[in-house]
C-alpha cells in the first residue's frame, strides 16, 4: 500500500474552518484539565477537613536538639520502624523508597509470566494431548484460585512439604522470590489466552508460504509466526504490566519492603494509616499514569511499524 | 520424451463429505507451461495445493522431481519427502504472503538460508539475481507493506525462484491485484515461460493462457474435462462444458472492456 497524504485545503474558507476546529479541540482539552484540577482540589480539601494531617508534606524535620516533629516523625528526624532507623526527612520519602522494590518485583514477574504464557499458548495450540492437557490444566488452576491464596501457598504452605534429599527442611522460598513466582505464574495463566490469540491472528497464508518454501513446523514457528505474534502481543503485555504493578501490593503480606508494606508499617506505628495509605495510593496512581503514557507511546510505535 | 517433473496419479480429495477432486491423473514435463482454467469451485486451486501437500490428498500418488508420496501413508521418511517436494516446487499465492516482518531481500533469502542451509552471502547473490530479474532491485531493503500489490507479487515470485525449484506453481497470481497492476506480473511470468521455466498456472487470465501455455487444462466438478493445446482449447474445444465456460468468460471480458471504453 502506498502512503498518500490528504489533500490540504487551499482556499481561505477551508483554512479558517480547520483553524476553528483546532481551537475548539484545544479549548476542550483545557477545560478537561481544569475540571481535573478542581476534582483534585476538592478531594484534598475534603481530606484535610476530615482530619488529614498535611504537616509532614511541608515541614522539614531537622536533627537539632531532640525536636519531635508533629507528623509522627521520630526524634532527630529519624523514623523508627522496629529495630530499623531511617534518616529521611519524612514519611513521604520513606514510603516512596518502596517504589523500586515494587517495580523490581513487577518486572521479574512479567518476564516470568511472558515465558509461561508463551509455553502455555503453544501447549493450547498443540494437537498433542500431552502438551494441550497440562497447558489447559495450568490455565484453569491458576486462573481459578485467588492471587492472594496463591501467594500464601507459595510462601506459607510449601515449607510444610519436605522432600528428602532435595528439601529436607521443607520447600522454603524467601518472600521476594515467592512473590515473583506467585505473580508470574498467575499472570502467565491469564496471558496465555492473549498469546494464543496473538499467534492465531497471524494469517494462514504466512504458514502456507513458509511451508511451501520447505520449512519444518518448528522453523515456521520460530522464523515466521512468533516474530509476528510477539509484535501483536506487546501492547497487551504492557497493559498486564500496569495491572501487575498494582497487584504487586499483595506481596506486602509477606513483609516485602515495597510501597504498601512501608505505608502500612509506619501508618500502624504512628496511628496515621489514613495519611500513609493515601500516600501509597497516590504513588500507585502516579506510577500507573506514567506507565500508561509510556504504553500509549509504545502502541503508537507498534501501529506505525512495518505491517 | 523426457521424464515428467510432476506426475499425479488417481488423485482424490475430500473435505468431509465434499468430494472436490475426482480421480485426477496428470503429468507435466520439463520446460512445459500448463495453465489450469475452470469455474471457481471446480477444484483447480485445491488440485494445485495438493501437488505440494498444502492440502493432504485423500487418495492417490504425487511425484515431484523424483520424490513420490502416496496419500494415507505416515512416518518420518514421508515427511522428509514432502519437504523435498516443497523445496523443488516454488509456490506463488493469490495473496502474495510475503513475510511482513522481513525486508524484501530477507524474504527472498529466507528459504535458501533456513531450509537449504545456504550461506547468507551466496543466498544474497542468487536472490539479487532474481530480484533484478523481476525488476525490483531498487526495492531491495524495503518492507512489503511499502510495496504495491504488483510489486509484492513480483517479490513473491523472486522468493520462490531463489529456491531454484524444478517447477513453479502459481495459484491465481493476479486475482488479488488491481487491474492496472496485473500486466507487470504477467510480463514477469511470460519472461519465465520464455526462458523455459516449468510452470503450472491456475488462472482466469485467458489471454495469458492462450499466449503462453503449451497445454491448457479445463477442470469442472473436480475432474479434468479437457487437456489440450491452447489453439485447440480456445478455438474448437471438444466438450460442451468447456465451450460454455469459455463463452461466458469471453463475454464477461468484452462487457468489462466495453465499460472501460465508454
Amino acid at each position: 500500500m502506498s502512503i498518500t497524504t490528504a489533500p490540504i485545503p487551499h482556499d481561505d474558507m477551508a483554512e479558517a474552518e480547520v483553524k476553528r476546529l483546532a481551537r475548539k479541540q484545544s479549548a476542550f482539552a483545557t477545560w478537561v484539565a481544569v475540571v481535573f484540577g478542581v476534582i483534585l482540589v476538592l478531594i484534598f480539601a475534603f481530606f484535610v477537613f476530615t482530619g488529614f494531617d498535611t504537616s509532614f508534606l511541608f515541614s522539614v524535620c531537622t536533627s537539632s536538639g531532640g525536636q519531635v516533629c508533629e507528623a509522627g516523625v521520630g526524634p532527630n528526624g529519624v523514623i523508627q520502624v522496629g529495630s530499623l532507623s531511617i534518616t529521611w526527612s519524612g514519611w513521604l520519602f520513606f514510603i516512596m523508597a518502596g517504589i523500586p522494590m515494587t517495580l523490581f518485583i513487577s518486572v521479574l514477574s512479567i518476564l516470568l509470566a511472558v515465558f509461561l504464557a508463551l509455553l502455555g499458548a503453544l501447549g493450547r495450540l498443540s494437537k498433542n494431548p500431552l502438551l494441550f492437557g497440562p497447558a489447559t490444566f495450568y490455565i484453569s488452576l491458576f486462573r481459578g484460585v485467588p492471587l492472594l491464596v496463591q501467594i500464601f501457598i507459595w510462601y506459607l504452605a510449601l515449607p510444610q512439604i519436605k522432600i528428602p534429599g532435595l528439601f529436607p527442611d521443607g520447600v522454603i522460598i524467601p518472600p521476594v522470590p515467592a512473590g515473583v513466582l506467585a505473580l508470574g505464574a498467575c499472570y502467565g495463566a491469564y496471558m496465555t489466552e492473549t498469546f494464543r490469540a496473538g499467534i492465531q491472528s497471524i494469517r494462514k497464508g504466512q504458514t502456507e508460504a513458509a511451508l511451501a518454501l520447505g520449512m519444518s513446523n518448528r522453523q515456521v514457528l520460530m522464523r515466521v509466526i512468533l516474530p509476528q505474534a510477539l509484535r501483536v502481543v506487546i501492547p497487551p503485555i504492557g497493559n498486564e504490566f500496569i495491572t501487575m504493578t498494582k497487584d504487586s501490593s499483595l506481596v506486602s503480606t509477606m513483609s516485602v519492603w515495597e510501597l504498601l508494606y512501608r505505608a502500612s508499617k509506619i501508618g500502624r506505628q504512628y496511628f496515621r494509616s489514613f495519611e500513609t495509605l493515601i500516600i501509597a495510593a497516590l504513588f500507585y496512581w502516579i506510577m500507573t499514569i506514567i506507565l500508561q503514557f509510556l504504553q500509549s507511546k509504545l502502541e503508537a510505535r507498534m501501529a506505525r511499524g512495518d505491517r | 520424451m523426457a521424464e515428467p517433473i510432476v506426475r499425479v496419479r488417481n488423485l482424490h480429495k475430500c473435505f468431509g463429505r465434499l468430494h472436490v477432486l475426482r480421480d485426477i491423473s496428470f503429468e507435466v514435463f520439463p520446460r512445459e507451461v500448463v495453465c489450469i482454467i475452470g469455474r471457481s469451485g471446480s477444484g483447480k486451486s485445491t488440485f494445485l495445493r495438493c501437488i505440494n501437500f498444502l492440502e493432504e490428498p485423500t487418495a492417490g500418488e504425487i511425484e515431484v522431481a523424483g520424490n513420490s508420496v502416496s496419500a494415507g501413508t505416515h512416518g518420518k521418511e514421508r515427511q522428509e519427502k514432502i519437504r523435498q517436494i516443497r523445496t523443488s516446487a516454488g509456490m506463488v499465492f493469490q495473496s502474495f504472503n510475503l513475510f511482513p516482518h522481513m525486508s524484501v531481500i530477507e524474504n527472498i533469502i529466507e528459504g535458501p538460508v533456513t531450509v537449504k542451509g545456504m550461506g547468507q552471502a551466496k543466498a544474497i547473490e542468487i536472490g539479487e539475481k532474481f530480484l533484478a530479474h523481476v525488476g525490483l532491485m531498487e526495492k531491495r531493503d524495503e518492507y512489503p507493506a511499502r510495496l504495491s500489490g504488483g510489486q509484492q507479487q513480483r517479490v513473491a515470485i523472486a522468493r520462490a525462484l531463489t529456491m531454484e525449484p524444478a517447477v513453479m506453481l502459481f495459484d491465481e497470481p493476479t486475482s488479488a491485484l488491481d487491474p492496472e497492476l496485473i500486466g507487470e506480473v504477467l510480463t514477469v511470468m511470460k519472461d519465465l515461460a520464455r526462458e523455459g521455466t516449468t510452470m503450472i498456472v491456475v488462472t482466469h487470465e485467458m489471454g495469458f493462457a492462450r499466449e503462453v501455455a503449451d497445454r491448457v487444462v479445463f477442470m469442472d466438478g473436480g475432474a479434468i474435462v479437457e487437456d489440450s493445446p491452447p489453439e485447440v482449447m480456445f478455438t474448437h474445444p471438444e466438450h460442451e462444458n468447456t465451450r460454455q465456460f469459455l463463452e461466458r468468460i469471453l463475454q464477461g471480458a468484452e462487457e468489462r472492456h466495453g465499460k472501460q471504453t465508454e
